[in-house]
Formats: C-alpha cells, structure tokens, sequence
C-alpha cells in the first residue's frame, strides 16, 4: 500500500505519470477483468448482464468514480460490501481488489477503445445543467460554507487569518499586478471599520491598472501575439487595439457573456464593434500560401474550445473525439462557421500586402478597401505571373509588364494613406463544410449543416442564416443554458485568484480532465455570476470577501499529509510573482514605470514589409524596448520575449490555462546580471537616497517599499555592516564617495529585489 | 520533522513497485535530475547537426550516377521529368565500401562509422513546417523540440551547464522554436549559446568586482534561508536558494567549457580551426565534445540560419563551399570522439529539413524534396558502415524500408533507453509524445 500512499499524497505530479496508470491498467487490470468480469459482461456476452460493458471504457465509467474507490460500485460490488456481491460465487480474493482500489485510486485511466457505444448512466458532470445548490449551513458566506464542509469531510482544520499586510499585498498583486504603496498599506492597517478590506478591493477593481492585470490573463488563453506566425512572421500592429479593448473591456466590467459574444460577432451585432473579433484574426497563420487555411480554421476552433467551453474539440478534426462526446461531424459544423468568415491577411511572404481589414471609421472604408483590392491584385498577378499562369506574346511584353508591376506598386505604395484600421473578420457568404475524412483536405465526406456541438444542445443555423452564423455561434456559447460557459470562467477567476481551479484543469471539463474539488462550490459560484448579469467585478468581490481568500498561508505538515495539493485550502496558497509582476514591480518600485498605456507597437512601415520564410521578421529587443508594463511588450510568434519566456510567461501559440513554473539558473543570472536589474536597483537606490538621511531610515524604506514591512532592528544593523562591507568590496579603484555609497546601495537594493520575501506572494 | 525528501526516500527504498515513479517525484525536487530511462541505452548524450536550407540527398550520401547519365544521354526519368546529374563524383570509401559524393570528402573518411539513412521522408516541403518536423515530429503545430523531450526524460549530469545546449549563429527557419520546450516545463527548453563575449545573457558578472557579487549572493542566501525557516513546506523556496549556486556555477563553469586554449594544436588542426578561433563550425563542434565530456545532455549545432544556407535554388555548386565549412570539424568531431572513448555511448545526428529535387530547378539548381532524403547516424550504439533504406536509380522514391521523421524520432529515443510510446506528457488532456501517435524503432541500425 506504500506506494498508493506516494500517490494520494503527491496528486499533481503523479498527474505526469498517467502513462504509468496505463501500464498498471495493461499489466494489472485488464488480464483481471477480463478473466473475471467479461463472461457476463462484455459486447461478447450475450446479452451483457444488466447492459453492462465491461470491455469498454464508457461502460467502465458507470460503475467507477475516478479516484473515489469507496464511491464506485464496481469496488462496492467486489468487496461485497454492499448488497451487490461480484463476481457471483466466485469473489476475487483481497489482492485483487486492491489491485482495483488502485487503479481506481490511480484516476482509473483506461486506454481501450471504445468499440461498443454504451450509454453513460449519466453525463459527465460538466454537461449537466448548472445547479444553485444550498450551501451547507446558512449562516456566514456561502463560499466559505461549501469549503469549511469539504475540509470537515476530508479532516482538515481550518485555516488562520492573514495578516493585514500579508492581505493588501496580495490583493493589490491579485487585481493589479503591482505592489501596494506604503501609503496605501498604512490607510489598511489603520483603518478597523468592517469594511475595511471591501474598501481596499472597490479600490483596486476601479483602478486601470485592474485590466491591466486582469487583460492578460484574458490574453494568455486566447494566445495573444503582436505577429501572424506564417513562414515569414509578418508584424500584424493593430492587434494592439484588441490588446487595448480587452484591458478596457475588463476595466468596464462588460458582462462576460457580451465580452464573448463581441469577440466571436461584434461585427454582426446590433451596436457593431469590429475591434473585439481580432479574437478570431489572432488565430495563427501557416505558410505563405492559402492552401494551409484550414489549419488556421483548426486554431480557431481549438482556441474557442479549451478558451470559453473547457473543450479540447479539435481532437475531433480528424476521428471523433476518444474521450468526450464530440463526434467529427459536430467539428465540420463549427467549420463551416469559420469557413464562411472572411479572415483578414496579414500579410506572407508571397502575398505580402493586407487586405481584409476593417477601416475602423466608415468614410475610410470604401478608400481602404481600393488600396488593398489594388495591391492584393498585384500581389496576384506578381505572383501568377513567376508561375506562368499568365501568357506574353514575347519576352519584351513581358518584361513591360513586369516593370508596370513594380511600377505601380511603387505608385501605390508612396500613395498608401494612414487609414486606422482593425484586423477583424468580415462576414462571408454562407456555406456548410464537409468532413475531411481523417483531417485530409483532399480527402472529403459529408456536408455537415453549421451549428453547434450536440453535447451542447446541438443547435443548427435557421434556414434564414446567408451569413457565417457566428451570431448565432456567439449566442450558443454566451447564454444561460451552456452549461459549461459560466463554469469554465469563474473557474479560470477562482484558479487566477488561488493559484488552482476547483477544476485543476481549466481547459479541459471533458472526460479526460480533472473533476472538480467542490462541485457545488462551482455550481455555486457560475449560478451566482449569471444572476449578477455575468458580472467579473462582483465575482472577484464575492470570493475575495470571503474568508478563504483573507486566510494565512500557514503551513501545516499533519494536513498536508492529508491534502498535499492543497485542494481543499487548508491554507492559501503562496505563489511566485508571474513575469509581468516581477518586471513591473521593479520598475514601479524605482520610480521608472510608466503607467500610460500604449498604441501600436513601432514596427517598421507597413509599405516597406518584405519579409520572407529566409528573412522573416525579427523584433530586435533594443526596438520593442518600454518602460510600460509588461502587458505591453512586443510578443512575436516565432521568437519569444526573453523575460517573458525566462519567467514562464504565456506561450504566444497555444492557449495557456495554467502557466507552468519554473525555478532556473538562468532566472538567477538574470536577477545577478541583468542590466535591467542593475540600472532599476541603481535607480531604487537613488530614490530611497535622497528621500531620507539617516542610512536606519533608508533600509527601513527599502524594506516598506519593496517587503511592505518595515525593517527589524537586527536587519537595519545587519545591513548597516552590509553597506559597509560592500564599499570595500567596491575595490580600491579611486572613486567618488558618493559614488562608493550609491553602488553599495544599489547592491543592497539587488539583494532585496532577489530575495524570496520579494518574489514569492503569500 | 521529516523533510520530504526523506520521507521520499524511505517510500523508494520501502517498495519496488513503481520504481520510475518515486525516482521521478524525487527528480521533481530538481527536475533537471539525472534520470533513469525505460531500459539502459546505449547512448547516453546527443550532438544533433542540422543543416539549414535542405542538403541534396543525390549530391552528397544517396549519390545516383544515373542522373548525370541520363542528363548527358538527354534522357527523361519518368514521368517525362528532366533530371540533373550531380557535380560531385562517386567513390567507395573504408572497409565498408559505402559510396558517397566528393561533396563531404572528410566525412566520407569516416563512412565506417556512420550509419547513413537514405530513406528518410517527412510530412512537408517546405523550410519552415519542415525544419519544425525534423525537431519536433510537428509541421503544423508547436511542439516540444527532441532536445527537450530527452532533457525531460534523462536529467543532465552537470548542474552547472544547462542540459540542452544550441549553438546557431544565425536564427534558424521557424526561429527559436526550433529548441523550444513547449508545453514541456521552461527548463528542458534549449539555451542558445553564442560565441563572443557572453555566450549565455546575463552569465556575466555585472557587479563591480568578484567580491561585491560574492557579498551580494552571501546576503541573498541569509535572507533566503531565514525566510525559508519561516515558511516550511515549500519546496521552491529551497529551489531558488539553488538555483542562485547553480547560477554562480554556470558562471564559472561556462567560460571553463568555452576555453580552448588548453585544446592542442594538433586537436585544432583536428577540427579545421585555426588557434584562437571563437567563432565557425570547428569552433561550434569543439565546443560540443567539450559540452559532452562536462556531462551536457544534449548539443545542437545549426550551420547556418534561414538564408545563404543549403536552399540551392539557383545553383546546387552553391552547396560546396557550405559543405567545405563543415566537413572537416565534423569528420574531426567523429575522430576526436572516437579517439576519447566517447563516441561509443554518444550519438551523433545529422540531419537537415530535407533533401532536394533530382529534376534541376532552372538548369543547374535543384528545388524542395522532403519524399526521399538521407541522415545520419554515428556512434551511440548505432551500426557503422551502413546504409539503411533504398531510394530508386534518380533518388526520386523510395524503393525499400522507408524511414518516416516519426521513425527516426523513435529510433534516436530507442539508443537513449525510451520506449518512445512511453517518454509522454499530459498537456490540455491528451498524453503527448515526441512521435505523435506512430514511429516504428528502426531496428536494422542498432549494433
């Protein structure tokens, strides 16, 4: 039993290990079911007993609650514990059903095909209608109710308040991404009304730099970058409006299922916003060439899959999905959406003008549209014209019309206006697509009528629809009924508030994610939501007024031997600030932050793009450097930001639910080396300097700014030798005093900065 | 109070179920660890060399005489199609007798240790899609580089070095994804190392003198180990505090690695580099061996970037001066290998995104041809003075045992001790692995 014991007690890493599960299921389990259960109940009994498949995963499922052994009949059933005793007369002896209670403990994993199509008992958890469940006890917060009566059930104690301090730094971090001020720190510690804390949050949630904060976590699961990722990498500058529209979308508090539904169909709705369905453009772009769109289609549909429903359906592009109910035709309906949706160009090595866009003022649009018809026609007749699709009576005609090509490129280029524009999607004409048989273009099924997944309600467009139907689409995700919708988002708050969801996998809710610590607590909270009209402000109110979310991060070794994941939150969990926090606070705390927000990224002019699959576009640092937050950071596809990629910042490719974390050398040289670093440090130092006089007051300083805390009198006296010790290991190379004091400040300031207290929120 | 550690430990020593489970969640204290693979390999580091651009496979290890035959005789292979005969004789070289071009004549010295694959084939034609499937088994979509994939199934041996080195002067095609860790932690990603005065960003010391930065960390380690008392239970404070000796090491032992002047003359000469070289491919290789003696996991050396590279459109004359730059370090890599014990339990890879067409492109260039194209392999428990795999009389088709990038993935993991079915990694709910969902272990190849 030891080593079931390793596995209940370290849950997430074993998570890597499910191909050890399936090895234990292939040599452990299945022999067993098959010698012992397949007689009565298998495809080849006959009939199965009770409809029961035991050689299928599906069947298998009704009878099993992953990890719960004392949940699941099919251990009930051979203990004989209860009124169910198996196998009839022939019970399996006790290392058998250990064997089972492990594998069941193991998350049950189970690699067979499912060949027999068997009816679950039930829908997976996550297709069942959102319930209001009653909160355990009615007295006090419902969220802190639901948590108290798991960590009762799973005896666990419950956790210690945090301190004040402990609790203004991290709510200014959790909302803004930056540190509390001194200031702001003391007003909370004096301050003992009731609703002390509530003033704090109203505080934070109405500050800019919320959606700031807030916008990229938004932006990390839609996979935002500043470029195209085609062969070439083309720069795509108006991304930064979408950038800017989900900063400001989160600052408005827009109701969720409308921030939704602007990104999937602003430009079909009512009141038009072309700006917000850059969502749909920023799906990556492959090759140079149209003949790879539809992978580009496949992006899309994979983003809004795991983004907004929790659900990986781009499994299903080539067979039906293997664990979750979703069949390849319900992919081509989605498809077909996406296929009837005019996708702006950003540009590729062959066809390198834009076109597509949108004039974000509608005098321009007819102007704009001129220019980019001309240009893309060149593009065209440049490029049919190397291919020899295009026929010249002689060689001298055809050299004329090569130079009238560049001749008018050269025309329009020096003619091209500045027109603001968006790099959103046009609606096509209509068409329903056809299943590529095993994900093969040239390989084509059925037409498939556009509509909706059939877990989901299976929704087809009305007969009216001549457009793509991404109106429609939007409404069948953003509505009430979708029962994954509100879950999957407060789920993804709750995780960005506690460092885990309620389901550790946010963007899987299928089969093969995790299920949910608190499944009422879930129910609870999405039911909550869509009463306050989808509202994220009143959400983050609701679970950061909580006790759970005011709770110290006291550790315990007697509970975490009980929960070592901290599932249950027996205490808050710590963190480590995210790239962007770390970068920010730095520079806020030296004074060098710029809070504007940006435009455009500088990239070079459009007319002069030229790049190529050999000479694709490369932002060097020196071009993209800021001193704004890190929100605003030039991200390319095909390179990625070095600070952001050292401090495990968000793939620009591929949707990131969860950042991973990492601890390297190569993050410690940065914080050793770095002349960002040392020039912030140098600049904290000089702050901190000239503030005060006495060198008690400085360190005291330092240690507000950068700790919250003031200083102990064994840290002023222990850095006082510090300061001292660091003016002689300056060297004996003549030097200004002055200047000896600024460095070994500045060295100081480096150490705080590096420190542990600084870099990990508790 | 039982440290997690030892509460490991004595779970390891107390079961001998699940061995590879609880040597992992000890390596997930460190997850750069050496690890144990599924079986005893018998390689147990990588040089990976690619060739940017796509080298011609009938110009160099699949040499095919009848090209120029038919050219000089004005005949057409089939399909009515121009062919272009190859500018580089044929010849047998070593006791093997395998017979490759003049284009590589140093290597072609060392054919009795190479195992050249020349049926290899791979899902795109072009560089970008291409160079992504050779490193990662994707054309498509990101995916985690092989680097990353053995660093995360066998840890490193040397701390103090990053276990998945890349030495590329240029950026290649598709960029640093090429040695991205992907979804596989940040750790296991590539660390682009350059020649010049920091190889690595920030490896070095910015602070005054050696020993302001020895006071500095000494007061970060007080800090950390007082604030770490104060916070039990948190394994990542305890891998900060670590990772800032690994740092102070990788400081020292980084330029230790890149200090050539103690390599003889005769090494030197050896790898085609002049004394005092810090820069070109025999720099590049030299770097490599010494990586590999200091327990480096993984090298790969990019030859050139995503232009002036192998892409000989206009001129397939163009690939002899690329192939000059290389030849001698590489056959000197081979040598110097060989003659240090080293090369027997190090495999050496090269490869390229793909081979390029026998039909000339123009007159005397040749196009994208990712249906046929040769590799090889050397050393690591592979056969030498072998050729695996066929391709017809014009290098256009292969004509038996075909190697699919998949193949040749799985094949590369099989010398390391990795079922490749088995070195997987959940991510967004599906277990992932470096050959997707197919790869066959070439067996013929293994000694």
């Amino acid at each position: 039993m030891r080593y079931v014991l390793v596995l209940c007690l370290f849950g997430p890493l074993v998570h890597a290990q499910m191909s050890e599960g399936v090895d234990y299921f292939e040599k452990n389990v299945r022999p067993l079911l098959a010698a012992n259960c397949y007689p009565c109940h298998s495809a080849k009994s006959n009939p199965p007993m009770r409809g029961l498949l035991l050689d299928s995963p599906a069947g298998t499922q009704r009878v099993i609650v992953p990890r719960k052994p004392e949940e699941s009949l099919l251990i009930t059933a051979v203990r004989g514990t209860g009124s169910l005793k198996m196998p009839p007369g022939k019970p399996l002896d006790a290392a058998q059903v250990e064997t089972l209670v492990t594998w069941v403990k193991l998350g049950a994993p189970d690699p067979r095909a499912d060949s027999v199509a068997a009816a679950p008992l039930k829908p997976h958890w996550s297709f069942q209608p959102i319930r209001d469940p009653q909160p355990p006890h009615s007295v006090g917060n419902a969220i802190d109710a639901f948590l108290q009566s798991a960590r009762a059930a799973h005896h666990l104690s419950e956790p210690r308040p945090a301190s004040k301090l402990t609790l203004i730094r991290r709510a200014t971090y959790d909302l803004t991404g930056l540190p509390p001020t001194p200031e702001e720190i003391d007003a909370f510690v004096k301050d003992s009304g009731p609703n002390a804390f509530a003033k704090v949050v109203d505080r934070l949630l109405a500050s800019r730099a919320y959606g700031e904060k807030w916008g990229r976590h938004w932006l990390d699961v839609v996979r935002y970058a500043d470029t195209a990722g085609d062969n070439a990498d083309f720069p795509v500058p108006a991304m930064a409006l979408y950038r800017n529209w989900v900063i400001d979308a989160f600052n408005r508090d827009i109701p969720y299922d409308r921030f939704l539904k602007l990104q999937l169909a602003g430009d079909l709705m009512p009141d038009p916003e072309v700006i917000p369905t850059s969502y749909i453009s920023n799906s990556r772009r492959f090759g140079s060439r149209a003949n790879e769109f539809h992978l580009t289609i496949d992006d899309t549909i994979d983003n809004l899959g795991k983004s907004m429903l929790g659900l990986t359906i781009a499994c299903a592009r080539c067979h039906d999905h293997k664990f979750d109910p979703i069949p390849t035709a319900d992919y081509y309906a989605l498809y077909g959406i996406f296929k009837s949706t005019a996708y702006p160009h950003p540009g590729t090595e062959i066809y390198p003008h834009t076109y597509g866009f949108a004039a974000l003022n509608a005098a321009d649009a007819a102007r704009l549209k001129g220019f980019e018809d001309q240009l893309s026609g060149l593009d065209n007749r440049i490029e049919d014209m190397k291919a020899g699709k295009i026929k010249f009576a002689s060689d001298a005609e055809k050299r004329k019309a090569e130079q009238d090509n560049q001749a008018n490129l050269r025309r329009l280029s020096h003619e091209y206006p500045a027109i603001a524009k968006a790099y959103a999607v046009h609606d096509g004409k209509g068409a329903n697509a056809r299943i590529m048989v095993r994900g093969e273009p040239a390989t084509l099924g059925a037409e498939v009528p556009r509509g909706f997944l059939q877990i989901l309600g299976g929704q087809k467009l009305p007969a009216s629809e001549t457009g793509s139907g991404r109106r429609e689409l939007a409404d069948w995700i953003a509505c009430k009924e979708n029962p994954l919708t509100a879950r999957v988002i407060v789920n993804r708050v709750w995780q960005w508030h506690f460092g885990q969801g309620i389901v550790a996998t946010p963007d899987d809710f299928g089969a093969r994610g995790d299920p949910p610590s608190h499944p009422e607590l879930l129910d609870h909270l999405a039911s909550r939501f869509m009463q306050d009209g989808w509202s994220l402000k009143k959400l983050h109110r609701r679970i950061m007024l909580t006790r759970a979310y005011q709770s110290a991060t006291t550790y315990s070794e007697a509970e975490a031997l009980k929960d070592a994941k901290d599932a249950y939150l027996w205490r808050f969990p710590p963190r480590r600030l995210e790239a962007e926090e770390v970068r920010d606070s730095i520079l806020f705390l030296s004074g060098n932050l710029d809070p504007a927000p940006a435009a455009e990224q500088p990239f070079p002019p459009e007319m002069s793009w030229r790049y190529t699959q050999h000479t694709p576009f490369i932002g060097a640092d020196k071009d993209y450097a800021t001193r704004k937050r890190s929100i605003y950071l030039m991200q390319q596809r095909i390179r990625r930001q070095r600070f952001l990629e050292l401090f495990d910042g968000a793939d620009p490719n591929s949707e990131t639910g969860v950042r991973a974390l990492t601890t390297t050398a190569l993050q410690a040289l940065f914080t050793m080396n770095d002349a960002f670093v040392h020039e912030q440090a140098d600049a904290l130092a000089v702050r901190v300097g000239m503030s005060y006089g006495p060198d008690a007051d400085r360190i005291n300083a330092a240690y507000r700014l950068i700790y919250g805390r003031t200083a102990t009198a064994d840290e002023i006296k222990g850095d006082r030798a510090y300061l001292a010790k660091a003016r002689e290991a300056l060297g004996s190379a003549a030097m200004p005093d002055f200047q000896r004091t600024r460095e070994a400040w500045a060295s100081l300031m480096r150490v705080l900065l590096s420190s542990n207290e600084f870099l990990i929120l508790e | 109070m039982q440290s997690r550690r030892t509460m490991l430990r004595s779970l390891a020593l107390g079961t001998s179920l699940f061995p590879a489970i609880v040597s992992d969640l000890l390596a997930s204290e460190n997850p750069l660890a050496p690890k144990a693979p599924h079986f005893p390999g018998t390689a147990k580091r990588v040089i990976w060399i690619t060739l940017s651009g796509g080298m011609s496979h009938v110009d160099s290890f699949d040499p095919k005489p009848k090209l120029g035959e038919f050219q000089r005789g004005g005949k057409t292979a089939e399909g009515n199609r121009k062919v272009l005969g190859s500018p580089w004789a044929a010849r047998p070289h070593g006791q093997s007798g395998l017979e490759v071009t003049d284009l590589f004549p140093k290597i072609a010295e060392c054919v009795d240790d190479l195992c050249i694959i020349r049926s290899l084939h791979g899902d795109h034609n072009d560089h970008f899609q291409a160079t992504l499937g050779i490193h990662t088994g994707s054309v498509t979509f990101k995916r985690p580089s092989a680097g990353s994939w053995v660093c995360y199934g066998l840890g490193t041996e040397n701390q103090n070095l990053p276990c998945y080195v890349v030495l590329a002067p240029e950026m290649p095609y598709a960029g640093s994804q090429v040695w991205s860790s992907d979804f596989l932690p940040g750790i296991y990603s590539g660390t682009r190392i350059t020649s010049g005065p920091e190889p690595v960003p920030d490896l070095n010391r910015r602070a005054a003198t050696p020993e302001l930065q020895n006071l500095e960390l000494g007061l970060l380690a007080q800090f950390n180990k007082k604030h770490e008392a104060k916070h039990p239970g948190d394994p990542m404070l305890d891998a900060r505090i670590k990772s800032y000796e690994t740092a102070f090491g990788m400081q020292s032992a980084m330029p230790k690695v890149l200090d050539l002047s103690k390599e003889t003359a005769a090494t030197l000469k050896l790898y085609g580099m002049e004394p005092g070289a810090t820069t070109g491919f025999g720099w590049q290789c030299m770097v490599a061996r010494r990586m590999m003696e200091q327990g480096v996991r993984f090298v790969e050396l990019i030859d050139t970037g995503s232009s002036h590279n192998w892409d000989a459109h206009g001129d397939i004359k163009t690939h002899e001066p690329l192939a000059r730059k290389i030849d001698q370090p590489i056959a000197g890599l081979l040598t110097d290998l060989k003659s240090r014990g080293l090369l027997k339990d190090t495999l050496v890879v090269f490869t390229t995104e793909f081979g390029r067409t026998p039909s000339p492109e123009g007159d005397i260039g040749r196009g994208h041809f990712n249906r046929a194209y040769s590799s090889w392999l050397a050393g690591g428990g592979v056969k030498g003075g072998m050729a695996y795999g066929k391709t017809d009389d014009f290098g256009l088709k292969i004509a038996e045992n075909d190697v699919h990038v998949h193949d040749f993935h799985a094949t590369i993991l099989h010398t390391l001790g990795f079922d490749h079915t088995k070195l997987t990694y959940r991510h967004a709910g599906r277990d992932y692995r470096l050959t997707d969902v197919s790869g066959n272990v070439v067996k013929a190849v293994l000694a």
